[in-house]
């Protein structure tokens, strides 16, 4: 089993049990195919399916675990253009830039982030999603052009070395045997 | 367009439900085959394949970063020559606190991120990438976050004659 403290030295402020630790692993490995998956994953951690829902849902509201979803390789079924786009900060006085941005449906992600002064002026950032470079070209311009936002910077990926959820349980840590 | 293993519209629709929160059932699957009309062994079924063709990843929690002692984050640009391009990229993907590693067209050819508990933590891993392959503070750009403001990965998966506008409103 997973005996083994996680992240033990750090500051966060929701202390899991070693059972939610071993449920959350089983979970991040994936849901398994059958009929009753939660079922399966208890048989892993004896318990029944039951309590491994009602262990979820406490996890839910305790705030770890946001939503349990497919992760997509997007690229597979066509959506294959995947832009980063740098924005610089206007002074256009109508609020919040981000804000401003984020509202788009095609943006999957907004972040600020500070500048490198003299170096690199761009503070916020989105991520666009198309079934071509020209699809995703044309939304970013429509984005510019709402927001009244110019001074912006595309950048597409040419590949892709790695990509995994930014939050879970990391690999090198505890023993997943 | 896609070659021969396009998938096709029901499992289109079972990709865009699966990007749902997973009713928490004993029988989730069942769940969402009764949504789209089909029966519980054929999503079953239509999944399998969907993941041995790579497209489904995994179905898998989503966890909140703070909660689990995340509280540092940033995005670091490189400029990388050509030719060392692949070879740096391993070392920095071999890092755990880095989840996402791209090439993207621009003198700063290679943009990762990187998640720790603190900036310290942050640093050390950067530090360590930057010496270990011999790259000048001038080729780097580290833009640590200072806001999160969406993440909200949800694709509308369409059928190919329709993939103009792709995206679902929130």
């Amino acid at each position: 089993m997973c005996g083994f403290p996680f992240y033990p030295h750090s500051n966060r402020s929701v202390i899991l049990n070693q059972t939610d630790v071993c449920l959350l692993r089983e979970l991040e490995r994936g849901l398994p195919l059958v009929p009753a998956p939660f079922e399966e994953i208890g048989k892993r951690l004896d318990l029944n399916g039951d309590e491994v829902v009602k262990r979820i849902r406490h996890l839910k509201e305790a705030g770890i675990i946001r939503k349990l979803r497919a992760r997509i390789d997007q690229r597979k079924v066509g959506i294959s253009a995947n832009a980063l786009v740098a924005w610089k900060k206007t002074q256009t006085g109508d609020g919040d830039m981000g804000k401003l941005l984020a509202a788009f449906p095609s943006v999957t992600h907004c972040y600020e982030r500070r500048s490198v002064p003299g170096r690199w002026e761009y503070t916020y950032y989105t991520v666009h999603h198309g079934y071509s470079q020209d699809q995703v070209l044309e939304e970013v311009r429509a984005v510019a052009e709402q927001t009244g936002c110019p001074d912006y910077l595309v950048l597409f990926s040419t590949r892709e070395f790695k990509r995994v959820p930014n939050v879970r349980m990391r690999e090198n840590e505890g023993n997943l045997t | 367009m896609s070659g021969p293993s396009l998938p096709d519209q029901t499992d289109l629709a079972i990709l865009n439900a699966l990007q749902d929160d997973l009713p928490l059932v004993s029988r989730p699957w069942k769940t969402i085959a009764d949504r789209l009309n089909i029966t519980e062994a054929e999503i079953i079924c239509r999944m399998k394949n969907l993941e041995e063709a790579g497209i489904i990843r995994g179905i898998s929690p989503v966890l909140e970063s703070r909660s689990l002692g995340l509280n540092a984050a940033t995005l670091v640009a490189l400029h990388v020559p050509e030719e060392r391009l692949d070879e740096i990229a391993a070392v920095i993907s071999s890092y755990a606190e880095v989840s996402h590693n791209f090439q993207r067209d621009h003198y700063y050819s290679l943009w990762f991120t990187i998640a720790a508990q603190n900036e310290e933590g942050i640093q050390r891993v950067l530090h360590e990438i930057l010496q270990q392959n011999g790259i000048p503070a001038s080729d780097v750009l580290d833009l640590p976050t200072t806001k999160k403001i969406k993440i909200n990965v949800r694709f509308s998966f369409l059928p190919a004659q329709q993939q103009e506008c792709n995206f679902e409103p929130d």
